[in-house]
């Protein structure tokens, strides 16, 4: 049996505001399951109704065998979650943090600061155990709250773009940690608007846009779907519409799906054969006398079934910390 | 029960140590009621001899009201707190973990009581130092604190409500000031209900500040005025129970 069921699911904002559109999926024990899209597209919404935060509109979602409609108290026991925007206490120390948490997960004090030791450690914040946490760096914070969210041990960890706002480095060593944590046994949920993230982290994704999901598979696979190499044409700048279109029609014979992709000024084509193909496509291209800038070849990226799948390119935009009781009220 | 208990406590440890941590909110949570308690006794000092002024001294007649102001102006960082406790994401760590939504309530109303009997017994204790005498001794003053407490926490209800309803801790605290001043002076904290215009003495008797004022000021002068005890009691909770409604509403509304 899956760990977590989603079914059908829909939430509906006040104002109409459509944030998840039915949705259906479900997460073995074990995985590191994660949610790819941009803002907006119903990632956090999801996030928030199987930790319980968040009372779907219509649907199911079962976490360990427990409906969070029905049993919530049941559900918070077994999920630990870490919000995109991390929720420590300053003025309380890292210790003192995790211990607070760990307490009010029902822990004994005794327990509690065992516990916190052990994740202080596992976390490589004991040296920075008794300082306040308003002194921590980005990383650090980031470190923090993940360790309250695993106070209680929980089977399933709920992380709502957890490197959002992280430097390459501290993203990349972020990653090492989960990639630990699922070896334990803890099977990671985690949504995410970085390709590269979903990539190199996650062993099935589910691309999410405007509150459906648009497609699911390991990356791997949805990477071949596409249908091998891609071989991309940039044109010289400044060309119109049509004069893309008119290179679509010329090299899509090339592509083992018979047409070219466009977007951008680029038009793209993908092929098992990418090697014998580009000699084609130049020629092609040089007897209609188009001025390209540039020619390229490349394994086709999550980028490349981002746009397939939903018709646009993937976009990046990171929200500035901004009120929660906005956000408690109105969809993101 | 217990479990609510135990939730809470857990929860007013964190309320409390961040009081104590905080070192210099700690010294201005202390240091303003001080503050209007010097100001106010120096500059109206010779309102005793007013005639019809039935006080021995003026100090005698201020300490209960600086109690009461103390415990407005503490009621509001309650709701200021609750508004920082929720855009750092706080408050979401607390409904995440498997406790009873009433233990956060509980928790947080613990810690207000806490810091304003803190608050009482300090100006108790300089008011000693200026000279002030206690009538009923120290368990007048326990009852003194008990009250001022108890009411404290009913008007935290209020500063809850507004600071749920606006989301916003500045706008919370200005609205906080605007009802605490005139509530303050509309009420028989500065002037004996004798030596206030009628108009004013009759407004003053529709003010709860008033009751607490009076009841404090009887431990303080003369001795254990039950009738005026209760009616203090009295009036806190009928408050409690108006500003907690409403505080709940908002609570949840925030958190579905």
């Amino acid at each position: 049996m899956p760990l977590i069921e989603v079914s059908e699911l829909v939430k509906i904002y006040p104002g109409d505001v459509q944030a998840v559109n039915d949705i259906t999926f479900s997460v073995e024990e074990g995985e590191i399951f994660g949610f790819l899209g941009p803002n907006g597209a119903g990632k956090t919404t999801t996030i928030r109704i199987l930790v319980t935060l968040l009372a779907p509109t219509s649907g199911r979602a079962v976490v360990d065998g427990i409906d969070v409609m029905t049993n919530p108290e049941e559900v918070r026991k077994r999920v630990g979650y870490a919000a995109q925007f991390i929720g420590v206490d300053d003025d309380l120390t890292a210790n003192e943090n995790l211990v607070l948490q760990a307490r009010l997960h029902g822990l004994s004090k005794t327990e509690a600061g065992k516990r916190s030791n052990d994740l202080l450690e596992i976390l490589q914040l004991t040296d920075a155990a008794h300082r306040r946490a308003g002194t921590f760096s980005g990383g650090m914070r980031r470190r923090l709250d993940l360790g309250q969210a695993l106070a209680h041990d929980p089977r399933v960890l709920f992380l709502d773009e957890p490197t959002t706002g992280l430097d390459p480095q501290n993203r990349r060593a972020l990653w090492t940690y989960l990639r630990e944590l699922n070896e334990r046994g803890v099977t990671i949920f985690l949504t995410t608007q970085y390709l590269e993230e979903a990539d190199a982290l996650t062993r099935r994704l589910a691309i999410i846009d405007q509150g459906v999901i648009a497609v699911e598979g390991t990356p791997q696979a949805l990477k071949d779907d596409l249908g091998g190499d891609a071989i991309t044409v940039t044109l010289a700048a400044g060309m119109d519409g049509s004069e893309v279109d008119r290179v679509a029609g010329l090299i899509g014979q090339y592509s083992d799906a018979g047409t070219a992709r466009t977007y951008d000024g680029a038009v793209r084509v993908f092929t098992r054969d990418a090697a014998s193909r580009l000699a084609d496509v130049v020629r092609a291209l040089d007897s209609a006398g188009v001025h390209v800038a540039r020619l390229e070849v490349s394994e086709p990226t999550l980028d490349d079934v981002f746009l397939r799948h939903t018709g646009a390119k993937m976009r990046v935009e990171e929200v500035k910390q901004r009120s929660r009781m906005m956000s408690a009220r109105k969809p993101r | 029960m217990m479990r609510t208990f135990r939730e809470s406590v857990v929860l007013w440890g964190r309320l409390m140590r961040k009081i104590v941590r905080v070192k210099l909110l700690l010294f201005f949570a202390l240091f303003q009621p001080l503050l209007f308690l010097l100001l106010f006794s120096q500059v109206f000092n010779r309102l005793d001899q007013l005639p019809g002024f039935a006080y021995d001294s003026y100090l005698q007649f201020l300490v209960p009201s600086i109690i009461a102001l103390t415990a407005l102006n503490s009621a509001f960082q309650s709701g200021i707190g609750m508004v920082t406790d929720i855009e750092d994401g706080l408050l979401d760590k607390f409904l995440i973990a498997p406790i009873r939504r009433s233990s956060i309530l509980f928790g947080k109303v613990m810690a207000d009581a806490t810091r304003m009997a803190m608050q009482a017994l300090v100006i108790v204790g300089v008011s000693l130092l200026m000279g002030a005498r206690f009538e009923t001794g120290v368990l007048g003053v326990g009852m003194m604190i008990v009250l001022a407490a108890c009411f404290g926490i009913a008007w935290a209800g209020l500063s809850n409500v507004i600071a749920l309803r606006t989301g916003n801790g500045e706008l919370t605290m200005m609205i906080g000031i605007l009802i605490t001043f005139p509530v303050l002076f509309l009420s028989t904290s500065f002037m004996p209900s004798a030596l206030l215009p009628s108009w004013l003495d009759t407004v003053a008797t529709f003010n709860p500040i008033t009751y607490i004022v009076e009841a404090v000021r009887a431990l303080v002068n003369t001795g254990w005025d039950w009738d005026a005890i209760g009616k203090a009691f009295g009036v806190t909770a009928g408050l409690a129970v108006v500003t907690f409604t409403a505080a709940t509403a908002a609570f949840r509304k925030v958190i579905s």
